[in-house]
């Protein structure tokens, strides 16, 4: 994976003693709160409900052991003792004083992390694929993309101070993991016509108050091009873009407003331009960053594994949780594994200290140093040799990390919710937890198959409800907490919004509700065929009709 | 009638006005505040950046936040209602 050469260390120690210098100010009283603010957020400093948050970012969800080992040390000595992952694959701590902040800032910088832009007005942490460089699917790893994202995109000058956060995510096959569709900018790897790497384009997706599936501006962007691309396609937004309105300033609306021809024209105005200037990426850079995502030293090995197969019949728990959380890898005898973070009655993305300390000792013995955060709010181990599965499997499974679920309808995205977030109308957390209950009989969780529930507790959709199979939106029906329930959303390469049934439900009749859907959907579905494509099939309006047979 | 609350500057936990002009985190300590003491508390927790960041006023009907914001308040007074936060549960995972 990608190392800090002396620019990367440079810019973020410089950052952290101007922050350090901010911090000390704020504190001894020489800025004010209103002056501080903007300042904390470029540094991923929030002040919640009951305390500052630090949100850090993990580029493109990749961590080595030592990061994450740096992550539960964070956990441990300044928080209290857990962090959480989230849907940009990044880690929050919901507990850090102010004071301690630069000691934390410092100690994420010897592992080469470090949280500028989680938040404000600029161009957040690009995600991609969970699996890329495992899976067999890609064309090429997407992630030295994602570096050259990264680099260009950190403390950019002109794109600082956007209209609105700006999120971009890169996939490099035809399925999508990365929710692509729902970004300011959804890049897809595509072969170009001279058999190079291009970027078929999407812009203008976006969830929140108003949801919007990304359109295809261009087919095939050749790769050196990229930066040229992105630019023209920011520089449109940055002087276009609204800005008098907090709820109308995302690309989105820009997008929807002058139409994707329209904004396509002034992007191509502003290419012609940029692609002859100094934007190109040079061969010897992009070989350069190339070379640190060079796929690990993979030995040859059989596709089938005899250790593997004996553990599946010798042990039925091991066996559900290889078919239900273990993924096909490029490599024979290789695998990824899912490390679900959706425990029975847990907090969705949630994760000890001790946890990470596990897991990175996994990585480091069994996945060649590499752990992934998966958007969905778990962790992944992406080149696990079958032969040690069993192996790796134990230890998940007595620390609480084993659970069967991955993509089945208990692996739940959920926010924090107004337990934690000073934005949320309603709690998200408790009612994740009560369907994670009721639901929690593995059988009937594997008869239901691959079903997506994301639930947020405000408009702002961070718990991705819009693009839920099943969304659940939690408001505010004076004072009290209600629930609003979507059906047939999807956050793949057929992404869709969901629908909204019908009024608002009380907490406690939001999972016996989706219950009642899930049974609808075993009562009335065809031969193998998927949640969604049910949905797909007959519409809502069997699952409206289920959702409020009792009410 | 309203109590006054905060968070407080160094580490961001939830403050309340209490007696003498103290800060106190618990609300049932914090002082119910008529409009004047409460007009008059806002002036001086805003003469205490040091300590208050972003005071108002929340409505409360025998001591309980009682406002369009009531539950948000009483999740505010009482941390998370759930997951790793929690004392009665904290380190058990």
């Amino acid at each position: 994976m990608y190392r800090y050469d002396e620019f990367d260390h440079a810019l973020v120690s410089e950052r952290i003693a101007e922050f350090t210098d901010q911090v000390r100010r704020r504190v001894d009283g020489r800025l004010t709160e209103d002056q501080f603010k903007p300042l904390r957020l470029m540094n991923g400093v929030y002040l919640q409900l009951h305390a500052y948050m630090l949100r850090v970012a993990v580029p493109y969800g990749t961590m080595n052991s030592a990061q994450l080992k740096k992550l539960g040390h964070i956990a441990r000595v300044y928080d209290k003792g857990y962090g959480h992952f989230t849907t940009r694959t990044n880690i929050q701590y919901n507990w850090p004083a102010l004071s301690d902040l630069p000691a934390i800032l410092t100690e994420l910088a010897e592992v080469e992390m470090h949280a500028i832009q989680t938040s404000g007005n600029c161009i957040r942490n690009v995600t991609t694929d969970v699996f890329a460089g495992a899976t067999d699917e890609e064309i090429e790893d997407p992630r030295p993309w994602c570096e050259i994202i990264r680099q260009w995109s950190t403390i950019h000058p002109e794109f600082s101070f956007l209209p609105r956060k700006f999120k971009i995510a890169v996939i490099a096959s035809e399925t999508d993991r990365a929710a692509i569709r729902t970004h300011d900018v959804g890049l897809q790897i595509v072969r170009g016509e001279n058999g190079e790497t291009a970027f078929r384009v999407f812009v203008g997706g976006g969830q929140g108050r108003l949801p919007h599936i990304a359109q295809e501006i261009a087919p095939a962007v050749p790769g050196r091009e990229l930066l040229a691309y992105l630019t023209a396609i920011l520089r449109a937004y940055n002087l276009l873009g609204r800005r008098d309105n907090i709820h109308k300033a995302r690309i989105k609306i820009l997008v929807a407003a002058l139409g994707i021809d329209a904004f396509r024209e002034e992007v191509e105005r502003q290419f012609e331009t940029l692609r002859h200037e100094d934007l190109r990426i040079p061969d010897d850079e992009l070989a350069r960053i190339q070379a640190y995502f060079a796929p690990p030293p993979f030995e040859t090995l059989p596709k089938h594994s005899g250790p593997f197969d004996r553990a599946l019949l010798a042990d039925p728990d091991f066996a559900r949780w290889s078919r239900n959380n273990v993924r096909r890898h490029r490599a024979p005898g290789y695998a990824s594994a899912i490390i679900s973070l959706k425990p029975v009655g847990g907090v969705p993305g949630d994760m000890t200290a001790d946890q990470m300390d596990v897991v990175a000792k996994l990585a480091r013995r069994f996945s060649f140093d590499e752990v992934r955060a998966a958007y969905e709010q778990n962790l992944v181990l992406p080149h696990v040799k079958l032969d040690d599965l069993p192996e790796v499997w134990r230890t998940l499974h007595a620390h609480g990390l084993a659970t069967a679920n991955a993509d089945l309808v208990t692996d739940v995205i959920a926010c924090p919710g107004l337990d934690y977030c000073s934005l949320a109308n309603a709690r998200s957390i408790p009612v994740a937890q009560a369907l994670s209950k009721r639901l929690a009989d593995l059988d009937f969780q594997e008869k239901l198959g691959p079903i997506r529930v994301n639930m947020s507790g405000c408009i702002n959709a961070c718990g991705h409800h819009h693009v839920g199979h099943i969304g659940v939106l939690g408001v505010d029906r004076k004072g009290e907490e209600f629930y609003q329930i979507t059906v047939g959303g999807s956050p793949d390469e057929q992404a869709a919004l969901g629908e909204i049934v019908g009024k608002s439900l009380p907490a406690e009749d939001v999972a016996p509700a989706i219950e009642r859907a899930l049974n609808r959907y075993l009562a009335i579905r065809h031969e193998g065929e998927r949640f969604i494509d049910t949905v797909r099939r007959t519409g809502a309006e069997p699952f409206r009709e289920a959702i409020y047979e009792a009410a | 009638m309203k109590v006054l609350t905060a968070n407080r500057l160094s580490d961001g936990r939830v403050l309340y006005w209490g007696a003498q002009g103290l800060a106190t985190e618990a609300l049932a300590e914090a002082l119910w505040l008529d409009d004047a003491e409460a007009e008059r508390a806002l002036a001086s927790a805003a003469a205490r950046p040091d300590l208050f960041v972003n005071p108002y006023l929340v409505e409360v009907n025998a001591g309980e936040p009682s406002g369009r914001d009531r539950f948000k308040e009483f999740i505010r007074s009482t941390g998370p209602t759930v997951g790793h936060s929690r004392p009665d549960i904290e380190g058990a995972a």
